[in-house]
């Protein structure tokens, strides 16, 4: 079944089990995590790099201190060559692959593909169906103003 | 992001997965169009184009005219835009991470003299 997968590549002068640490390190994420003007504090990250382990970043705006949070699980860590989790709130599948080009070069392909609800975990399906629920609960409030 | 947001992406991305919807969207880009007018460039039954089309008006891709008989299709283009504005964000958050990650990288490595290959 075709999905919708964005793929992004780069190429690092850093061998492959350095830039592999880089991804699952908070000590290494804090200093790159956020995009710029956004800061990732190293002490609300956390990295359980195991399948089925958490991985929640706090990523926090510079200019006015407004918050972030992110949460996922790891599905797959295969050090040093690949990397995957899937963020709870969205569903999107995040998979890293680090591809050794020798002399010390890596790459990195970032692939997301989005996966249907039903295939997420029961808390991230729990989540949907509160928000589907709030949404049903709000639509019938409407209905009884219209009609009244 | 808030969760209403994500989820029309949802619907707008699960929309775009497919190939004929997406070259549904192409031809409603040059104009609006009635849903033979759409049928023929496909090896399609009216009855599977109607299934896209109501998949891509699902999504608030596409929107459907009530007064008019044949009921041409209309393509929303500030749907699709907050589906091209999601991705460009999420382009520029990892080119972004990618930058400092090179920089941070060379403060931890430094490429070894002589075999370095620019």
């Amino acid at each position: 079944m075709t999905e919708h997968v964005l793929r992004y590549t780069r190429v690092f002068d850093a061998p492959r089990e350095l830039v592999f640490s880089c991804m699952v390190e908070p000590e290494h994420m804090t200093h790159f995590w956020g995009p710029i003007g956004v800061t990732t504090p190293l002490d609300q990250i956390t990295v359980d790099a195991r399948p089925g382990g958490a991985f929640t970043t706090v990523m926090v705006n510079d200019a006015d201190g407004s918050t972030y949070p992110t949460s996922a699980r790891y599905t797959e860590v295969s050090a040093p060559e690949r990397l995957s989790w899937v963020e709870a709130h969205s569903g999107m599948t995040v998979t890293v692959r680090f591809t050794d080009l020798g002399d010390d070069r890596t790459q990195v392909d970032i692939e997301q593909a989005h996966v249907p609800a039903q295939m997420l975990d029961p808390g991230a399906q729990a989540g949907f169906r509160t928000s589907l629920d709030r949404f049903a609960a709000h639509l019938d409030r409407l209905t009884r103003a219209e009609r009244s | 992001m808030t969760s209403a947001l994500e989820q029309r992406l949802d619907a707008t991305f699960a929309a775009l997965a497919d190939p004929t919807r997406r070259a549904i969207l192409a031809r409603l880009a040059t104009g609006d169009a009635t849903v033979n007018e759409l049928a023929e460039p496909f090896a399609l039954s009216l009855p599977g184009i109607s299934k896209h089309l109501k998949v891509l008006e699902r999504s608030g891709l596409i929107t459907r005219r009530r007064e008019a008989q044949f009921r041409p299709c209309h393509l929303e283009r500030e749907a699709l835009d907050a589906a091209v504005d999601w991705i460009e964000t999420n382009r520029r958050l990892w080119s972004e991470r990618f930058d400092k990650l090179d920089e941070h990288l060379r403060t931890v490595h430094t490429p070894s003299n002589g075999d370095h290959r620019d």
